[in-house]
């Protein structure tokens, strides 16, 4: 369903990036971020909705982290905010699985790169004007969390002018687009559903290994 | 065998290496001389690549680090990637640009929680590549970020890819970079902090390692900055020698 790289960005929630603004100048960070902070997900984490999402012995729990994932339709490098859209050629919700952690100086593979760890929604059509306000996950039926995406510190176009300013955003790329810090936790024997206004929804249960 | 991924007449194909690297044999048959080849990035599209950061006790010293953590493992995309005899474009603000020449072992076989005593059973063969810093652009967040590592056609890899089968072991090999002929990285792969069968009993306790997926190594001591025009050649013995040429981003 991707043929190209998938990746991520963290710190790009607003509210995060006030509550650790006096953490970013302490060690290890010593600064606060500059670039858009980026991560891979790489092949073997992709899923789709309605598959099981499967938790290792040593996983009490998870966070799941409901995304806007956009879908690249031809390459994007270099490019200024206002043709930064154009590129992008479809849009899918995500949940973006990982193992709780509170640093951010060191790459997450091991957090974030588990077989399975990234539910992909069906794909809709992208163009500039898409209602994509709010995401809202439900757990086991309840809501278990919102956010609209004006808490996103770079909006879309500016974070794929931000990255294409250094590495090209190839045609088949996935950037999903931000994380909510308060990204609810979910365990074994829980069921997710995910849903933005006009995309279609995403969902995964979560399961034990040893219960397959 | 060697093998290299080329592009012939309009297509991308994997040749054999023959006559000592001098020549390669199409899959029709047909030879030409590796001279006149047009050398991809040995690479199974959609593979993952992961990479390691201080894993040479000389390289960890050198840039003052001290006790043993887990790996530092990060991941790269396909758009680094550039095949021998390629450019890498070097930005005017990245005076502190350094080649790193690493050992890559690339993945045969579906791993997952494999010992490291059994792990080399599951390499296909190594490559060679030069993952380059540029050490201006480094950030404490997610260290070393994309900005750094993820930056198009940054990471030379090739020329051939040596089947594991025909190699010995990985954990002996001599590891140099010359750059405009004079030496700047020589190490030997016995330095890993941890070894390639280490790296994958490591990965695959966590995750699935796929055929095609690649490991790249880590990197002996040796900071050496760069300028525009300097021919950097990485080389690891039994596998070959990596050439590449830095031009001034535009």
């Amino acid at each position: 369903m991707i043929a190209g790289t998938v990746y991520g960005v963290v710190l790009n929630d607003h509210d995060e990036r006030g509550k650790l603004a006096g953490a970013f100048s302490e060690p290890p960070y010593k600064a606060p971020p500059k670039a858009p902070v980026l991560y891979i997900k790489p092949r073997n984490t992709l899923g789709v909705s309605g598959a099981p999402v499967v938790l290792s012995a040593d996983l009490a729990e998870v966070e799941a982290a409901a995304t806007l994932g956009l879908l690249f339709g031809r390459d994007a490098a270099k490019c200024d905010t206002a043709s930064a859209l154009a590129h992008v050629a479809a849009a899918c919700l995500a949940l973006d699985v990982s193992e709780p952690q509170a640093n951010y100086y060191r790459p997450a593979v091991r957090q974030r790169c588990r077989d399975g760890f990234l539910p992909l929604g069906g794909f809709t059509p992208f163009y500039p004007a898409l209602p994509v306000g709010e995401i809202v996950t439900d757990i086991d039926g309840a809501e278990a969390h919102r956010w609209p995406l004006s808490r996103l510190a770079r909006d879309a176009a500016t974070l794929i002018a931000e990255i294409s300013d250094f590495m090209t955003l190839a045609a088949g790329d996935l950037l999903l687009i931000g994380l909510p810090h308060d990204a609810p936790r979910v365990t074994a024997g829980q069921r997710v559903r995910v849903t933005c206004q006009s995309l279609a929804a995403l969902e995964s249960h979560f399961v034990r290994e040893d219960a397959l | 065998m060697k093998r290299a991924r080329i592009a012939h007449d309009g297509r991308i194909v994997w040749t054999e290496a023959i006559e000592n690297g001098t020549a390669l044999r199409l899959p029709d048959g047909e030879t030409i001389a590796a001279a006149d080849a047009i050398f991809l990035p040995p690479v199974t599209p959609g593979a993952t690549i992961f990479a390691l950061g201080l894993n040479y006790a000389s390289h960890r010293a050198e840039l003052g680090f001290k006790a043993k953590e887990p790996p530092l493992v990060f991941l790269k995309g396909p758009n680094t990637l550039v095949g021998h005899r390629g450019t890498t474009p070097r930005p005017a603000d990245g005076n502190q640009m350094h080649p790193e020449c690493e050992l890559v072992a690339i993945i045969g076989t579906p791993a997952r929680r494999v010992p490291a005593e059994r792990a080399l059973s599951y390499v296909a063969g190594y490559t060679i590549a030069c993952d380059y810093a540029i050490r201006e652009y480094l950030e404490n967040y997610y260290r070393p970020n994309l900005r750094v590592k993820n930056r198009d056609a940054t990471t030379p890899l090739g020329p051939f890819v040596v089947d594991a089968a025909d190699f010995g072991d990985p954990q002996n090999l001599q590891i140099a970079t010359r750059v405009n002929g004079q030496v700047v990285q020589k190490g030997t792969t016995a330095d890993m902090v941890q070894s390639v069968a280490d790296l994958i009993a490591y990965l695959s306790e966590f995750m699935t390692l796929m055929p095609g997926d690649m490991i790249l190594t880590g990197t002996p001591e040796g900071v050496h900055f760069c300028a525009a025009g300097d021919s950097v050649e990485c080389e690891i013995e039994g596998i070959g020698m990596l050439e590449n040429r830095l031009v001034a981003a535009p």
